[in-house]
């Protein structure tokens, strides 16, 4: 640590975490939300996608809202979870495991999010489509494994967000909000679920 | 616990920080109430290995045997713990002796945490008092201050958080969750608060509060009960608010 000001260190990581949340974060709840018109069918969804897609300016909004902060946060997280050493087989406590189920559930959803972009967006983005790649076994597994891992991140990354912006401070308000978050968890994931049911 | 004629342990033996670690395990008659610094004496007394092969007595270090000094702090069964205040009754065997692994081993258990008191001086972890003259007595502290802060107070530089916390590594330059809950400590204090942004100011740098990680490790690690997380969280609060006010006002 040296005596020399730079504190570039720690607004990248306050921004950092502040990504996780705004945009990332309310935009995985808007996408899960949005994705529940696939249970109309076949006729809404792609409705909902052509007019997702004919929105004007659609492509900067996607590029300033989603791609660049998700980037800039996979980039410095992978950072992140290098510069970190678990020693969960040592010190086995149910926060520890999930620093460590955080950090590969970040990695796992970079690449899912890689993956996942790079079929819904640069090739045929459509029920059916979509349909196809659920309905092999591993395409339902790495979707099913992508969008929990996302939610999980999301939801236990704003447990450590109100520890960062010196929100819950004492244990006591960590756990009630640990507590909030499980429901939040549970509701995110339901509704994820029932997104990759409407495929199959 | 029933009583056994023997005590195991197995020690992580190294000559030098250059040379390789080896394991030896020993035996000990059973006596009651020992400790772990009890049976390493045994171990100088007659340093023989289980196997009946002659060896050198274990290098280790103690101070006060009475868990506040910090100095006996070594990987016990897996963690860190003080061995003074670790008792062989209340512990599994074989028992596990192996040295810190966050600190440049001297010898055999014996690690050097001078890094611990480096950081400290980095998070200014005192109060300035006078100089060339008496500047008179400071602002009175509080009673309901004065108990929390005394809980702080307890730190003793051992290292038992250093060991459980991921981000301390070599590849972070994380000072760990004890020189930050000393920035707390000082910067609650009446005198000291007029020092805060000296303390606050490094906790920015590479290493400072934001490489924390959450794992939470290190508040279950203090032998002392300290509160680390707390000061951690509630040093994020006094951060954000010291880097925006700071930042606002260039």
């Amino acid at each position: 640590m040296s005596t020399t000001q730079k504190p570039y260190h720690f607004l990248i990581r306050r921004a950092h975490s502040l990504l996780g949340l705004v945009p990332i974060g309310l935009f995985l709840t808007f996408h899960m939300v949005l994705n529940l018109s696939a249970r109309g069918g076949p006729e809404v969804y792609d409705k909902v996608i052509a007019t997702m897609q004919g929105f004007p300016g659609i492509f900067i909004i996607e590029l300033v809202v989603i791609f660049i902060p998700i980037a800039v946060h996979a980039i410095y997280g992978t950072w992140v979870v290098y510069s970190g050493q678990s020693n969960v087989l040592r010190y086995k406590y149910a926060r520890n495991w999930f620093y460590i189920i955080q950090r590969i559930s970040g990695l796992y959803t970079l690449v899912f999010i890689t993956i996942h972009v790079y079929l819904m967006r640069f090739s045929e983005a459509n029920f059916a489509a979509l349909s196809e790649f659920l309905r092999q076994p591993v395409g339902l597994v790495f979707y099913t494994l992508g969008v929990i891992f996302a939610i999980f991140h999301f939801v236990n990354g704003l447990w450590a967000f109100a520890i960062t912006w010196g929100i819950t401070i004492g244990p006591h308000s960590q756990k009630i909000w640990l507590y909030a978050l499980v429901v939040v968890f549970i509701l995110l994931s339901g509704i994820g679920l029932a997104n990759i049911s409407a495929f199959l | 616990m029933a009583e056994q004629k023997t005590i195991h342990l197995k020690i992580r033996r190294q000559d030098d920080p250059d040379k390789p670690s080896r394991w030896e395990a020993f035996n000990i008659p059973y006596r009651e109430k020992l400790n772990v610094i009890s049976c390493l004496m045994e171990i100088q007394k007659n340093p023989v290995t289980a196997e009946g092969k002659k060896t050198t007595p274990v290098v280790w270090e103690c101070n006060c045997l009475e868990e506040v000094c910090g100095a006996c702090t070594m990987n016990i069964n897996g963690q860190g713990k003080q061995a003074c205040s670790a008792l062989i009754d209340h512990l599994e065997q074989p028992i596990v002796l192996e040295p810190l692994t966050k600190f440049p081993l001297v010898r055999d258990l014996m690690v050097d945490r001078q890094i611990m008191f480096d950081h400290l001086k980095t998070v200014h972890a005192w109060i300035p008092i006078d100089g060339t003259y008496n500047l008179g007595s400071g602002p009175r502290m509080s009673e309901v201050k004065r108990q929390w802060a005394y809980e702080l107070s307890k730190c003793m530089t051992c290292g038992c958080c250093m060991e459980a916390c991921p981000q301390v590594n070599s590849r972070s330059k994380f000072i760990g969750p004890s020189a930050i809950s000393q920035a707390r400590l000082f910067n609650a204090h009446p005198t000291g608060e007029m020092n805060k942004h000296e303390r606050l100011a490094p906790l920015l740098d590479e290493g400072g509060i934001a490489d924390c990680g959450n794992s939470q490790n290190c508040v279950r690690a203090c032998p002392k009960d300290i509160p680390l997380t707390t000061s951690l969280a509630d040093l994020n609060r006094e951060t954000n608010k010291f880097a925006l006010s700071r930042w606002l006002r260039k």
